[in-house]
């Protein structure tokens, strides 16, 4: 285990270097120019050039990367271009409220999830399965951008238990992080009910039936264990589609988090920025996802790593 | 048999789908360009079922047209997606080492790396359009089926059926596709089911924020997205779209249940 | 049956995540007395040597004053400056009002002037405001309460841009950190700057023009255009100015309590066009788009009323305002005629075949996507097929920068000076080089456009510029498309505020608020 550990953060560095790779030549490349945001309209050709070039954007792409890679190693992330303020304190303010919005609608999402998805499993073809499945459809099938003010007009006006929009008290947290985690609580419930039908079928719970466990018992020490499986390798992946959902549900529900800010930068090509953020965020991702490598063997400890 | 009922019901949303797709021309009353400014936000009546949009357009015909472009972005982005995902998930998994370490070190590059922008990258590049929209949620997606296949895989991996058929002299391929794919087949089912329905809601985020298919070619995803500003005053504009996605989507769970059981009873 | 307890179970979930650390502080509630104003984009930099946003600028006036102020008719009026010569056709002279002290309680001198107007012109400040103030060879004091300006060359619109906002003598620049430390003159002192999320505002009771009647006022961001209104209902914002749904007025009337004044503003919309494009180069396609497009309809159904048809860029209330130029109408047959007089013929007559396409560019914005489909629709009627291109702000604006476009539409904001046109149409200002983004070539105009700027009598500027907008609205480089109205949602008991055609916030120092505040 320890040596699998020592070996998946080795090679986490790789994969953020690869992304943060990824990221500077995109924004690069793609069309805008931030020296005309900085400038405004009237700027002169010349005015342009000489910013180009104090920023070093007149650079080949190439150098320009280099510096970015050393100014890293430094932990220097850079100014950003627009706010001018530094990247990294801009970051650092805006990120809390993003990992707070996201974790809240995972956790959220697994509350939900779980005893919707035992209980479809347990009594198949019941009404409670029907309305988990009636569940899980309307979180597939509503955006973001629809739910979001869907709730807000529901329980904030109609019903007037909670605020609109911003950030603050806990009753500010509830709708946005519903509305992030609705659709991964839908996928949950169908992924735990289908892992505990298979799971209900294999020998070895036959097996437990016939040794005389209590049915309780081979559900909690087998059937779940090895649905939980599945839901683990569900459960990374659905983190990054909680980060990239955050960008839309912070705009409605304006709450300033990252998400908010990633979109500003690329709209304004702030790159340093834009860089700050995606690192941020392609790490805690990555994070995450090393977690449920771990948690993941945890659960099934017949899966051995490497030779 | 009540599955079975389920079943065919999915299959029957679905076949109506696929046929409101090729048909639209001929079923819808009104052509979905048609404007009409004078008759804007109508609700329903006889000449418009389902009301008009902000540009006095018929909701009902948008709606069947809609179907086109909801199908091909599911089902295109789907298939894409899923045959690539499986491919180098199984060939990840199924050998590990070096590979598998190169190969998913490429699928958590392009995991941590938010859609948005990548869809960004690609339409300032090439334009935004319907393809590009496919070709965009492909490269996003086609990541979350490798991953899954490929940890399904590392458990199969160790089996005894497995062991016992690659010592019968099954090479890779055989063993892959004879042995493990109908263990894979529920899990990717269900993921597809949903990854269908994904796709159709990302097209919609995409046009939400103005990328998506370009306008005056209805799309499920965009009408939502074009109708959210008048929820309060004609909420007809998203309801009905909404709804579309529900039926498809609905379908499209019962057939991946259906199928999942029909494989489980085969399998034993 | 089967009995499961889902307790351990939960508390394995709970365990299994991290939980959410850093649920802040809650929010202060609403000061007593305070307005609170909602916004649609966070205002970036409100020092006003950095401001460009419309936001900033508008927040930035409540802050600081500047030497002269533009009035509600659009006129220059005296504000840090009591009254200023005119020595030569090259130097002003400007004095100060005395009695004026900052926030932080420092009287106004003549050197706070000269340092701001100083510290823009320094290069290694960045301001994005430099290049407006190239004209000036220097700024002094000359006293404690006089300031001289010297321009390199007559320059007209200089009076203009005396309209900047006065920061103290050595304030900051180009720091994150002076954000939170800006020191003006204005009505309000900065309490709060939260990027993003809100700033705060305290009365200034020490203003020298009269303490606000407010005691303060907080501008809340609020992107999503829905999210607005639903917060003015919940009458958590008291304030609305624009981008609201046209649709959605009767609505906040009746269910809303909202009391809506609506004034004619100054923002002008236009169709932009690449004049060295092969089709459009011709001045009668041009007319053709003009007559083939229907104004009025798009502006009674998709904008409900909240403007009215431009004839070009200045308004009518602007001094030098033209009215004797043509006008188009919405007219397809006569579109039809010019058409088939610049050759470009429809292939099969009233069948489906267009006679061209052209590209149409617009941002992801729902009301410009649905006017570039009105305007698709229009121009099919007569031959024109529209291509419409939506796209994200920046890949928009760079293209249109670049001159990379057929045909776009944007508006322009808050136009004082005709020098304006200096900078759209002078053959000189051909991108990269400046915003002549459609390439239009005209030596007539150029000569005129370099004479307006030198010439310094208002009545000499005017024939001037009446030519000008005479010669541009037979030219076309720009199809003007209308003026917008502005729309201001109040809460009632809100009494007091004055609409500005440029959308100026400055008469928020007036407002009185007679409702006791919300239940928390």
């Amino acid at each position: 285990m320890n040596r699998y550990l020592a070996r998946r953060l080795l090679l986490f560095l790789p994969t953020l270097f690869g992304t943060l790779t990824l990221v500077f030549f995109l924004i690069h490349l793609v069309p805008g120019d931030p020296v005309e945001v900085m400038l405004g309209e009237t700027a002169s050709g010349t005015d342009k050039e000489t910013l180009r070039h104090e920023l070093g954007l007149d650079l080949p792409l190439w150098t320009q990367y280099t510096r970015f890679l050393s100014g890293l190693a430094l932990g220097d992330l850079g100014r950003s271009l627009y706010e001018q303020d530094s990247v990294s304190r801009l970051v650092r303010a805006r990120f809390p409220a993003t990992l707070e919005l996201t974790l809240t609608a995972m956790l959220l999402a697994l509350l939900i999830a779980f005893p919707l998805g035992i209980i479809a499993a347990l009594k198949r073809h019941s009404w409670t399965d029907r309305l988990s499945l009636l569940f899980s459809l309307l979180g597939l099938s509503m955006p973001n951008f629809w739910l979001g003010p869907l709730l807000i007009i529901v329980f904030s006006i109609e019903l007037g238990w909670l605020p609109v929009s911003g950030r603050g008290t806990l009753a500010h947290l509830i709708l946005p992080s519903a509305t992030l985690g609705m659709a991964m609580a839908a996928i949950l419930i169908r992924m735990i009910r289908s892992a505990l039908l298979d799971v209900l079928h294999e020998d070895y719970i036959q097996t437990a039936r016939a040794k005389g466990l209590s049915e309780q018992k081979v559900w909690l020490k087998h059937a779940l264990r090895n649905s939980l499986l599945s839901v683990v390798t569900i459960i990374g992946l659905q983190f990054g589609t909680l980060l990239a959902g955050s960008i839309i549900t912070e705009t409605i529900f304006t709450w300033p988090g990252l998400g908010r800010l990633t979109i500003q930068a690329i709209q304004t090509r702030d790159y340093p920025l834009v860089q700050g953020c995606i690192l941020v965020i392609a790490t805690s991702y990555l994070l995450v996802n090393l977690m449920t490598d771990i948690v993941y063997r945890l659960v099934d400890p017949r899966i051995t790593y490497g030779k | 048999m009540a599955n079975r009922f389920a079943l065919f019901f999915g299959l029957a949303i679905l076949l109506l789908l696929v046929a409101t797709a090729l048909l639209a021309s001929t079923i819808a009353p009104h052509s979905p360009a048609e404007q009409n400014l004078e008759q804007d936000l109508l609700s329903t009546s006889k000449e418009h079922p389902l009301g008009t949009d902000k540009l006095g357009r018929d909701v009902l015909s948008r709606i069947l047209y809609g179907a086109r472009v909801s199908v091909l972005v599911g089902l295109s982005t789907v298939i894409i997606s899923l045959l690539l995902g499986f491919v180098i998930g199984s060939v990840s998994g199924y050998f590990g080492g070096f590979l598998d370490q190169l190969l998913m070190r490429l699928v958590d590059v392009l995991m941590a790396f938010p859609g948005m922008l990548l869809a960004i990258a690609f339409t300032a590049v090439l334009g935004p359009g319907l393809h590009h929209v496919i070709l965009a949620l492909c490269l996003i997606g086609w990541t979350g089926y490798a991953r899954l296949v490929r940890g399904e895989i590392l458990a199969l991996r160790e089996k005894e059926f497995v062991h016992a058929a690659q010592a019968l002299g099954g090479g890779p391929a055989r063993v892959i596709t004879l042995h493990m794919l109908p263990n894979l087949l529920p899990p990717l089912l269900i993921q597809s089911t949903f990854g269908m329905a994904g796709a159709i809601i990302a097209e919609g985020s995409l046009s939400f924020l103005g990328l998506g298919v370009q306008p005056p070619t209805p799309s499920w995803g965009s009408m939502l997205s074009e109708g959210r500003q008048f929820l309060l005053v004609a909420p007809h504009l998203t309801t009905y779209p909404g709804l579309a996605v529900m039926i498809t989507v609905l379908g499209l769970n019962l057939v991946g249940d259906g199928l999942r059981d029909l494989l489980e009873k085969k399998g034993k | 049956m089967l009995k499961f307890r889902p307790r351990s179970f939960l508390i394995f979930c709970w365990l299994g995540i991290a939980l959410p650390g850093c649920l802040s502080s809650s929010q202060p509630d609403r000061p007593p007395g305070y307005l609170v104003v909602g916004l649609e984009s966070n205002p970036t930099h409100l020092d006003p040597r950095y401001a460009t946003d419309a936001n900033s600028i508008r927040i930035g006036a409540l802050l600081f004053n500047s030497l002269t102020r533009t009035d509600q008719n659009g006129n220059l009026q005296p504000d840090l400056a009591e009254r200023w010569e005119t020595i030569d056709d090259r130097t002003y002279i400007f004095h100060l009002r005395k009695g004026v002290t900052f926030h932080n309680g420092k009287p106004l001198t003549a050197a706070d002037v000269a340092y701001t107007y100083r510290s823009i012109l320094d290069p290694k400040n960045r301001s994005p405001k430099r290049a407006t103030l190239q004209f000036l060879e220097s700024v002094d004091p000359v006293g404690p309460d006089r300031v001289r300006f010297r321009l390199a060359e007559p320059y007209a619109p200089f009076l203009e841009s005396t309209n900047l906002g006065i920061v103290p003598d050595g304030s900051r620049t180009n720091d994150g950190s002076s954000r939170q430390s800006l020191i003006g003159t204005g009505p309000f002192a900065l309490e709060e700057f939260l990027p993003g999320e809100r700033i705060m505002l305290k009365a200034n009771a020490n203003y020298w023009g009269g303490s606000p009647a407010v005691s303060g006022l907080i501008f809340k961001i609020i992107p999503d255009a829905m999210v607005r209104v639903l917060e003015f209902k919940k009458r958590n914002v008291d304030f609305l100015q624009n981008d609201i749904e046209p649709d959605m007025l009767p609505w906040l009337r009746d269910k809303a309590q909202a009391s809506i004044q609506i004034a004619q503003g100054t923002t002008f919309q236009y169709i932009g066009m690449n004049l060295e494009h092969p089709i459009l180069k011709h001045r009668e396609v041009r007319e053709a788009l003009a007559y083939g497009i229907d104004r009025e309809a798009i502006i009674r159904h998709l904008l409900k009323g909240l403007a009215i048809p431009a004839t070009g860029m200045l308004s009518p209330i602007h001094w030098a305002y033209e009215s004797s130029v043509p006008k188009f109408s919405h007219d397809p047959e006569r579109a039809k005629r010019l058409l088939d007089q610049a050759g470009f013929h429809d292939p099969d007559g009233e069948g489906p075949l267009p006679r061209f396409k052209l590209s149409y560019k617009t941002t992801n914005l729902d009301l410009r996507r649905r006017m570039a489909e009105a305007l698709k629709q229009q121009l099919s009627e007569v031959g024109i097929e529209l291509e419409v291109h939506t796209f994200e702000w920046g890949t928009f604006y760079a293209d249109i920068k670049r001159g990379n476009f057929d045909l776009y539409s944007l508006s322009w904001v808050g136009i004082t000076d005709p020098d304006i046109y200096f900078a759209l149409f002078h053959s000189r200002n051909i991108p990269p080089n400046g915003d002549n983004r459609g390439h239009y070539r005209n030596p007539e105009v150029d000569q005129l456009l370099e004479q307006g700027r030198r010439s310094l009598g208002v009545d000499e500027r005017r024939v001037i510029y009446s030519e000008v907008q005479k010669i541009l609205a037979r030219d076309l480089p720009y199809i003007p498309l209308w003026w917008a109205k502005n729309v201001v949602l109040t809460r009632q008991g809100i009494r007091g505020f004055i609409p500005y055609p440029d959308g100026d916030l400055i008469s928020l120092k007036n407002v009185s608020l007679s409702f006791s505040n919300p239940e928390a």
